[in-house]
């Protein structure tokens, strides 16, 4: 017996999941560092921040207060050309934009995942409907189709807009997971699984899914910030939220008034910078984190 | 009547009740009952052809192919890469892909034809009374799943057991491999471990719920040699404590000296010749089973030059489906000693050839002429 104990290789300390990749990854790289704690810690002060705030207060029209310039009469950030309170109006935009943005993403991840690994695991008919289903939806001009269905729904609101945006963004992550639970499912892994008896439904969210973990965050993490463009651009367009409901984009929106872009910086100033902190800063995550998993493959 | 008592072998137990089973069929054979064979059979094979759809059309990759597996032995599969073992293999267990793979015959376990079962029958099948062990160890376990969790999976889906028994289970089968540190190996993960240990676990994970049959598709293929011993020395001993049938699939017939009971030859999707060890390695009869044995490197020959079959097998469209299919790879033989649809016929008790004409063949550069 005694002789086994060399097979016992050295590399004991070696990462055994990704995340000490990851982590070191993260360590190396000082802006996706800095990225990461920035944009989770903004989070966090928006979320906690828009709990504590009296929306109806904030978004009370006082015309007397009118352009305010920040720093007078306690608004801090100044006011619109309603006499809102600007900052409170962009931690309640930013609270909606990225809640929006993340509703988007969980659902397009779950659908997208799910139907990614059923096409990729079972292959074969199914595989092939939904790769055309896909392609159909891909061909189709999503922007416009939000925009008409944005004017004809008479009365939308938030969760409208959540499912119209989801409607189109599903189908790069299924087609991802399905192109990798394909490879993954030929491993013998999960053959040796199917000689277990391990059921199928089992085989695949319990053994193929995780081995797509790497690739899925940072998949997740690239689309949470496209997503948070999508919303907030299609509010700047005005085909976003209503007016009532402020989101970044709305915010931003008020550029497009040629005096308050010249002259009142601090209407749209913030709100334009805070979004690209927010891009800016997920992009570097997500960056680094697809380091992280290519350099597990090599590794692997 | 026809007693099938496969199942009985996997009651280690109750080896007094296989005795009187034994002495039963027997008894059968003397009285020149219906069951002869079957009876002492924990699998039988009939018939079994294994068809691939490549563009629109069926090839067989194993064809009309019988084979039985008794309790307590090791069968062997030889034949070069691309004759059919793994198909074979796969399709006792079901690992095909339903889509473009078609299954006939009769593949009878416990009074189951296993050709007939759904996924889920499969499934309640699979890992409880029938183990696989893959060929390279490393591809065949989950990369991010705890070795312990691995070997628990099967334990989980068909035993009872709580899952502090199953930890415990884990531990007693990690040791039965000869895993030295069973408690910390079950914690790592299979990069951690060098290719044998790995090949010992995938070997405790077929293991696991006792199984009455084991298919070992190359078991030693991806390891290198002195691992590949230790791996047959452990299959060896398991197969005594267990009393499990063994199907192992090999192109390595030093393999098959070491550990087998019975050899069946495949070429090119069929059986050529069945034996068991001792006759296949003093008598071989079957031209591709000859040449086979010719090509082994001998380290006391006095020919320094290493035996090779010429050619190769051929691949599945261009399978001739007509009269023997090895004779292309003789052309020294005159075709008209070839017989025209070559059967398999019984030379000896338990020695089986495919065609007759063999009594012509001899090897290349040999003396030409029968030897029979
Ligand atoms: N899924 C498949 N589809 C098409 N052809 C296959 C498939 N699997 C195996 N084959 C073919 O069947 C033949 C036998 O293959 P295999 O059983 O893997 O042989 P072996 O295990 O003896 O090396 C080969 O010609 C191979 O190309
Ligand atoms: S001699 Fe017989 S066994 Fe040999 S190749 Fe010809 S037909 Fe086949
Ligand atoms: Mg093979």
């Amino acid at each position: 017996m005694e002789q086994h104990n060399n097979e016992i290789v050295k590399f004991d300390n070696s990462p055994p999941t990704g995340i000490q990749v990851v982590l070191r990854e993260f360590k190396k790289d000082k802006v996706a560092m800095l990225s990461f704690f920035g944009i989770t810690l903004l989070i966090v002060v928006i979320l906690v921040a828009s709990m504590f705030l009296n929306q109806e207060e904030i978004l009370k029209i006082k015309l007397l207060e009118r352009f305010t310039e920040p720093g007078v009469n306690g608004y801090r950030l100044g006011a619109d050309e309603a006499g809102r309170d600007m900052l409170g109006q962009l931690v309640i935009g930013a609270k909606n934009s990225i809640l929006i943005a993340f509703a988007i993403t969980i659902i397009t991840s779950v659908a997208g995942i799910a139907l990614g690994i059923i096409m990729g695991y079972y292959g074969g008919f199914i595989d092939n409907l939904f790769m055309r289903i896909i392609d159909f939806f891909i061909t189709l001009p999503s922007l416009m189709i939000i925009i008409v269905f944005v004017t004809i729904i008479p009365k939308y609101g938030v969760l409208e807009l959540i499912l119209i945006i989801s409607l189109f963004q599903w189908m790069s992550t299924a087609r991802l997971v399905r192109s990798k639970a394909l490879s993954e499912g030929k491993r013998d892994y999960v053959n040796a699984s199917k000689t277990m008896g391990t059921s199928n439904l089992a085989i695949m969210f319990k053994g193929i899914l995780p081995n797509l973990s790497s690739i899925l965050i940072v998949e997740v993490t690239l689309n949470f910030a496209g997503n948070v463009g999508i919303e907030t651009g299609l509010s700047f367009l005005g085909f976003g939220l209503p007016p009532s409901t402020p989101s970044l984009g709305t915010l931003v929106n008020y550029a497009t008034n040629p005096l308050v872009l010249s002259t009142k910086w601090w209407v749209w100033l913030p709100a334009s910078i805070l979004i690209l902190i927010l891009m800016l800063g997920i992009n570097y995550v997500g960056q680094a984190l697809r380091r992280a998993a290519d350099a597990k493959q090599r590794m692997g | 009547m026809c007693l099938h008592k496969a199942d009985s072998g996997r009651n280690y137990a109750d080896a007094k009740l296989i005795d009187k089973y034994n002495y039963f069929s027997d008894y059968l054979i003397k009285e020149g009952g219906d069951c002869l064979n079957t009876a002492n059979d924990l699998l039988t094979i009939r018939n079994l052809t294994t068809s691939f759809r490549i563009k629109e059309t069926y090839h067989a990759a194993v064809e009309d192919v019988s084979l039985s597996l008794k309790k307590n032995e090791v069968l062997a599969i030889v034949g070069e890469s691309g004759c059919g073992k793994s198909t074979l293999a796969t399709s006792i267990v079901g690992l095909y892909n339903t889509v473009n793979t078609k299954v006939t015959g009769e593949i009878f376990y416990n009074n189951q034809n296993l050709t007939q079962l759904n996924d889920e029958q499969f499934n309640s099948l699979r890992g409880n009374h029938i183990g696989f062990i893959f060929q390279d160890p490393l591809s065949a376990l989950n990369p991010l799943m705890r070795i312990g969790e691995q070997i628990a999976e099967g334990l989980m889906y068909h035993t009872k057991l709580s899952k502090q028994q199953r930890q415990e289970r884990v531990l007693e089968l990690l040791n039965q491999v000869g895993i030295t540190k069973p408690e910390r190996v079950a914690k790592q993960f299979p990069h951690q471990l060098s290719g044998g240990m790995r090949q010992r676990v995938v070997i405790a994970i077929a293991l696991s719920c006792k199984p009455s049959i084991l298919i070992a598709d190359e078991p030693t293929t991806a390891l290198d040699v002195t691992i590949q011993a230790q791996i047959l020395d452990l299959l060896k001993v398991l197969q005594s404590e267990t009393e499990t049938g063994i199907i192992l699939i090999t192109h390595d017939l030093g393999v098959v000296a070491e550990i087998a009971d019975r050899v069946a030859v495949m070429y090119a999707g069929e059986v050529v010749e069945e034996a068991p060890v001792q006759e296949l390695f003093t008598n071989a009869k079957h031209p591709y089973t000859r040449s086979l044995l010719n090509s082994i490197p001998q380290t006391h020959s006095e020919n320094e030059r290493l035996e090779v079959i010429q050619g190769m097998v051929p691949s599945l469209m261009n399978l001739p489906r007509e009269g023997c299919r090895f004779s292309a790879r003789i052309p020294w033989i005159d075709a008209s000693a070839h017989e025209r649809n070559p059967q398999l016929h019984e030379i000896a008790p338990g020695h089986f050839v495919r065609c007759t004409c063999w009594k012509h063949f001899h090897l290349e550069g040999e003396e030409g002429g029968g030897t029979v």
